[in-house]
């Protein structure tokens, strides 16, 4: 595979926080071009998180090199910010502005980065409200919307800058049960629409129908990772067949 | 939100007649024993007085215009100030924290009297003549002369304004800064990393989304600085601005009204800052219906 058929590449990455935790160990992923749904699981405080903040620049790594649709992740302002630019993230918490309406969180970014038109960010921002299903709520503040109505609009959000790339950290993870599917509904349509996502998550019925690859880590390394259907059937792995036993 | 009803109760009542016959004692004592003689309408005429058939302002009332004047334009010039170094003290510059944290240990560990003397002496004085301003302003047009004595003070008194009110600025925009400081880190985390992950840069992640939620959370805590800066200002007496405390000590040494002077201009301070802190409380109660309805 050569470097310009793979849309992420992280080699070796390294990650120590300040206090002694390795949260990555060497670590190293990448993903094709064209691959679709990759999904990390890993227990809690195996370094999931951090390796998904590592790809947009939230978190500096301190060894290895992560390149992202040719660009790499170095010291360069311009390269970190066109990295921002094309990797889009939504996270556990939505994140959204409180002081915007739904629409003015979803145009913010066309038009200040991408310095889009008015019109032509309403007319995006209208299309995205419609595909994660909820127009009537564009003119509503966050604190007026569910959770799942919030993480919709965050999806909505990320994908107005158009990136190549989307990243999920436990998206649903904050949800009442009742909200989970909605929430899931959108990425699998991101899926079917073929966006490359990299996807952390606990709901292993996703995984196992939307994931093209699991990979499956702990204490920052890859324990294994391998095509979804082969994983859950036949994991090679002790800790695996441990770790699934759990949470099955 | 429950509100405290205010409820008048005969207890009330006892108590006003109370501390009224207490104010009356004290009054008639001091007549009395001291040999003092209220002259009350005398120093109300300091206040205003009918001049050839239209009301005049008395120096009272010219230093109580000069307080305000003074106190507006100190807390929208140490907020602009504050912001900048509030800003700085959050920069992942540690050059920008340095200055800004060292400006403001070292103004809140002055004395504020030297602090005014320190700007009037080394720096009003010397950059005001330096840069030649009091010639121009005395060849300003009188329209602009006009204009700036509606701003700030009369042309002869212009450069004394500037010196009260830049040590004003100094001073408080020390306490701005960190009321800043503190709003923006008040800020949650999550709200930097949205900003960060759509592509703003940091400039455009504080202009957006971190500044106004912080600002609007800051504004009560703002407003309360307005109310210190009006009782700060009377430090500036000290150089001979005449502000409300300065025309109270030169009415005095020429009067020697000395009682009825100060209880007029506490009741003048009062009314300013009583008067803003009734703003403060709306203002503060009306952001907190806003925000519990989130
Ligand atoms: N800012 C930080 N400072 C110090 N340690 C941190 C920080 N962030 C994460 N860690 C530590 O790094 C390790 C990996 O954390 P990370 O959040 O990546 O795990 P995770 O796999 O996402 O876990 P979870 O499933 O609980 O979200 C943990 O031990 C965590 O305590
Ligand atoms: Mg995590």
């Amino acid at each position: 595979m050569s470097a310009d058929e793979r849309i992420i590449e992280a080699r070796e990455i390294a990650k120590t926080f300040p206090g002694g935790v390795v949260a990555l160990d060497r670590f190293t992923l990448a993903v094709r071009r064209g691959e679709v749904v990759v999904i990390i699981i890993g227990p809690s405080g195996s370094g999931k998180s951090t390796f998904l903040r590592c790809l947009n620049g939230l978190e500096e790594i301190d060894g290895g090199s992560i390149v992202i649709d040719g660009i790499p992740l170095d010291h360069h302002r311009k390269n970190r910010l066109l990295i921002r630019q094309e990797v889009g993230m939504v996270f556990q918490s939505f994140n959204l502005f409180p002081h915007m309406t739904v629409r003015e969180n979803i145009d913010l970014a066309q038009i200040r980065v991408r310095k889009k038109t008015r019109t032509d960010a309403a007319e995006t921002t209208m299309s995205l409200l419609a595909k994660v299903g909820i127009t009537e709520k564009a003119d509503r503040y966050p604190h007026e919307l569910s959770g799942g109505q919030q993480q919709r609009v965050a999806i909505a959000r990320a994908l107005a800058m158009s990136p190549k790339v989307m990243l999920f950290d436990e998206a649903t993870s904050a949800l009442d049960p009742e909200m989970i599917g909605e929430v899931l509904d959108v990425m699998r349509t991101l899926a079917a629409e073929g966006m490359t996502m990299v996807v952390v998550t606990h709901e292993m019925g996703f995984a196992r129908e939307a994931g093209d690859r699991i990979v499956f880590m702990e204490n920052g390394r890859i324990v294994e990772e391998g095509e979804t259907e082969r994983f859950f059937a036949a994991p090679r792995e002790e800790r695996t067949h441990a770790f699934l036993g759990q949470i099955l | 939100m429950t509100k405290n009803k205010i409820r008048f109760t005969p207890l009330d009542a006892v108590l006003i007649v109370l501390m009224l016959a207490a104010g009356l004692f004290l009054v008639r004592r001091i007549g009395v024993d001291l040999n003092y003689r209220w002259q009350w309408p005398v120093t109300l005429q300091y206040l205003v007085r009918m001049d050839g058939g239209s009301w005049t302002a008395g120096s009272l009332a010219q230093g109580f215009l000069t307080t305000v004047k003074l106190s507006l334009w100190a807390t929208a010039l140490a907020t602009l100030l504050g912001t900048i170094l509030g800003l700085m003290r959050v920069s992942h510059s540690l050059f920008d924290r340095l200055v800004a944290g060292s400006y403001v240990e070292m103004v809140r560990n002055l004395p504020p009297l030297v602090l005014v003397f320190i700007v009037y002496f080394f720096i009003g004085d010397r950059i005001m003549t330096l840069l030649g301003i009091e010639g121009l302003i005395r060849s300003a047009s009188p329209a602009t002369q006009a204009v700036l004595t509606f701003l700030f003070a009369p042309p002869a008194r212009l450069s004394g304004f500037f010196a009260g009110l830049a040590t004003l600025v100094l001073y408080e925009a020390a306490y701005i800064t960190e009321i800043v400081r503190a709003g923006i880190q008040s800020i949650e985390q999550g709200q930097w990393e949205a900003a960060h992950a759509l592509g703003l840069s940091r400039r455009q992640q504080l202009r957006y989304v971190i500044l106004p939620q912080a600002l609007q959370r800051i504004l009560p805590a703002l407003a309360g600085q307005l109310i210190s800066t009006i009782k700060d200002s009377a430090i500036v007496s000290v150089i001979s601005i005449p502000e409300l405390t300065f025309q109270g000590l030169e009415l005095m040494s020429a009067t020697y009204l000395t009682f009825e002077i100060w209880i007029t201009i506490t009741a003048l301070y009062f009314i300013l800052t009583f008067t803003f802190s009734i703003g403060v409380r709306r203002l503060e109660s009306s952001m907190q219906t806003k925000s519990s309805a989130g």
